[in-house]
């Protein structure tokens, strides 16, 4: 016989479980109260989230058993926009990556904390210099890279190699390649569509792999009409021809996507993370360095060496944070060597150590992932070595101390001129002069105009 | 009787400070913030009068930015009558399958917006979509249509919004269709009338009205659409080509981090709207005083 429940007894039998719930979270309600500490970071793939909530996270409640660690994993893009509105609300996380060209302008209205303390703690000589000096104002660190990935081109290696053809070491070296790579069915090339990237990540590489920079030293009057940029402007129109058509409409991880499945022989923009996509999408055969590898930038006729982007957001506390203290403290458990390798081994190459000594380290090393693809690993010490990276939107070190980077990126000012330069095939000086005057007219509404 | 009006006003309060609250307090307040150069997040601001006005009067980006609206409301609102008015006459008609059918029709208009757009832009994909395949495969292009390139974003973005709201128009239409009395179309067929001669002096006449509203409404709609321009474009290198007023205003919020210029567009678009809901209310009222 089936049993009935009546209305009374299900109210009864959910008020009771309700009860039950309530009283299981005992200490936060009645009276113990659980602290949170509140952690952002941009690290998105659920093998590093689950390694910080394993390793940091699970030591750091056991330290302080009062204490719950939130994390909370947010794409750079949607992070800035977060932060900055929890900024406005007085309620910002206690602890934060931040992207060093945003560093600057929360310095100068002094929302940030120096952490001088956790440096030399951690060892701040054994830091690499690729990082270290990048949040440093008036004598003070204000914030630790928390792991260094390059970018740079990844190309089919074995095509390169069959048309005979070193990698490409100036602005002419690339366009030959490109044209040697075309063929019926497949492109050379393919850059990132977003605003991001072709507006400002790209652009800084740009100027910094052409002897410019995005503004002048002194008074701050943008450079988007200099020589650098508009050499820069001339080859990348050519370069545009070899590119599938619709390139500008699609994303990053399309161009990855069409690099691993022979669309196309480079993509423009890629990091450590392309091989998930090799190792995925190639052809079984081909999941090899000997078939895809990293290219670094070539430099312009006015550059000395091809410069890329080193994608590394640095860890910050905030003088508004809740739990100062305990913001610190989780870092140095962050840091800690056991707790930091599982961190850098959950997206191998891509999260490669901010520690010199743990850069070559066995432990490192001994990874499945970083053992079959050791050849990229190198590509990046050889860059960190040679002084062939810039943090993200630089466009040369002092680029840490501007305050406006963010703004320039967010208008789509640059965005716009190398899309009508590039797609739209419009003359190079007309668009970096509408764009020039585009940009001091930003940069004296935001009230960092110090040219007359 | 003044105890009863205290009442009516006690009776009214708690709407009239929802109503304050929710619709007239943003309004006012945003119009404040637009007499100021407020930075969007930080508490940075600076009293500038009506300076953001003056320079969105000269500004080049301001006017691309209405003219996309423009052309994008035109046509996308053309091609929603175009293809909304015949499927809703075909709706009306009897046939087998015809409730399916019309429930049907109504998808588009009911997934989110984000899934449409995700649809056409892998639809319209120039490396692997359908459509190029298709065009390709049959010889109608010889080299894949860069569809989400400078050239044809705009198409695209059309296409897109057409297909996704064109059965607002359907429904609407339907509706007033299913209230016409068969009594008229049996005269005029009595009379001899053509079919295309019955659309014309008894369809077309009874449902005047509707199609009055509904291009009012889906031109306000599609002047101030912002989700499906953002996410077909608007991060893209390709934004500029299809850069609407209300896409341009919160780029000035929220990328530019001008809070003040992107509360000032924000008015501009209010009294152009304020303009439009003027004119629907003149010309509804016309048409009531025909009925």
């Amino acid at each position: 016989m089936a049993h009935v429940t009546s209305r009374r007894q299900f109210l009864r039998g959910t008020s009771a479980a309700v009860g039950a719930a309530v009283l299981g979270k005992a200490p936060a309600v009645l009276g113990q109260q659980v602290r949170e500490l509140n952690v952002w970071h941009t690290e998105v793939e659920p093998q590093t989230v689950k390694t910080i909530q394993d390793t940091s996270i699970a030591e750091f409640e056991k330290k302080f058993p009062g204490f719950k660690v939130k994390q909370q994993a947010l794409g750079w893009g949607d992070l800035n926009t977060k932060l900055l509105a929890s900024l406005a609300a007085g309620s910002p996380p206690d602890l934060t990556h931040l992207n060093p060209f945003m560093t600057a302008s929360l310095y100068v209205k002094s929302l940030l904390r120096p952490m001088d303390e956790l440096i030399r703690a951690l060892g701040e000589n054994d830091i690499h210099e690729a990082t270290l000096k990048l949040q440093y104002f008036d004598g003070k660190y204000y914030g630790v890279t928390h792991a260094m990935g390059a970018t740079y081109f990844a190309e089919r290696r074995d095509l390169r190699e069959t048309k005979g053809i070193k990698p490409p070491d100036t602005y002419a070296d690339m366009l030959k390649l490109a044209e040697a790579l075309t063929e019926s069915g497949r492109y050379a090339l393919q850059m990132p569509g977003e605003k991001l990237y072709i507006g400002f990540v790209h652009p800084a590489e740009w100027l910094a792999s052409n002897g410019g920079s995005w503004v002048d030293d002194k008074t701050w009057r943008p450079q988007l009409n200099g020589k650098a940029m508009l050499e820069t402007l001339e080859y990348v129109q050519k370069l545009n021809k070899f590119q599938p058509g619709g390139w500008s409409g699609q994303k990053y991880l399309d161009t990855l996507a069409a690099l691993a499945t022979g669309k196309i022989a480079m993509a423009g923009l890629s990091g450590a993370r392309t091989i998930g996509y090799i190792e995925k999408y190639a052809p079984e055969n081909l999941r090899t360095p000997e078939a895809f590898m990293p290219l670094l930038r070539p430099h312009g006729p006015s550059g000395k060496v091809g410069i890329s982007a080193l994608d590394g957001e640095n860890w910050a506390v905030f003088t508004q944070s809740k739990y100062p203290n305990e913001a610190f403290e989780f870092l140095r458990l962050f840091y800690k060597k056991e707790h930091y390798l599982s961190y850098c081994h959950s997206v191998p190459i891509h999260l490669t150590p901010i520690f010199k000594s743990m850069i070559n380290d066995p432990a490192y090393l001994a990874n499945e992932r970083i053992k079959k693809w050791k050849p990229w690993h190198d590509v990046m010490v050889t860059g960190l070595k040679t002084n062939r990276f810039l943090p993200i939107g630089f466009s040369r070190p002092s680029d840490n101390a501007l305050p406006f980077l963010a703004e320039l990126d967010g208008s789509g000012i640059v965005a716009d001129m190398v899309v009508e330069v590039m797609v739209s095939g419009k003359p190079p000086k007309a668009e970096a002069d509408r764009a020039q005057k585009r940009a001091e007219e930003l940069l004296a509404q935001l009230g960092h105009k110090r040219w007359s | 009787m003044r105890k009863r009006a205290v009442t009516g006003w006690l009776l009214l309060a708690p709407s009239l400070a929802l109503l304050g609250g929710l619709v007239v307090f943003p309004i006012l307040y945003n119009i404040w913030l637009s007499f100021f150069d407020k930075h969007a997040f930080l508490p940075v601001q600076t009293f500038v009068g009506l300076r953001h006005y003056r320079y969105f009067a000269t500004d080049a980006e301001f006017w691309s930015s209405f003219r996309h609206g423009v052309v994008y409301a035109g046509a996308t609102m053309v091609l929603q009558l175009g293809v909304g008015v015949p499927a809703a006459l075909l709706l009306n008609e009897a046939f087998r399958g015809r409730t399916l059918l019309r429930g049907v029709v109504l998808f588009p208009y009911m997934i989110p917006t984000i899934v449409a757009v995700m649809l056409w832009k892998w639809l319209l994909n120039d490396s692997y979509g359908l459509v190029n395949y298709a065009l390709t495969a049959t010889g109608l292009a010889a080299v894949p249509v860069a569809w989400l390139g400078p050239d044809w974003i705009m198409t695209s973005l059309v296409i897109t919004s057409v297909w996704q709201f064109f059965p607002f128009v359907v429904v609407t239409y339907l509706a007033r269709l299913q209230t016409i009395p068969p009594e008229l179309y049996e005269a005029a067929t009595v009379d001899g009338a053509s079919t295309w001669r019955r659309f014309l002096h008894v369809t077309l006449p009874q449902t005047a009205a509707v199609l009055f509203v509904i291009v009012l409404l889906r031109s306000i709609w599609m002047f101030t659409k912002f989700d499906t321009v953002w996410l077909l474009a608007g991060e893209g290198g390709v934004s500029r080509y299809v850069r609407t007023l209300p896409v341009y205003a919160y780029a000035r919020s929220f990328t530019y981090l001008q809070a003040g210029m992107g509360a000032a567009l924000a008015v501009i678009m209010f009294l152009m709207l304020l303009a439009a809901t003027a004119v629907y209310f003149q010309m509804f009222r016309g048409e009531e005083t025909f009925a």
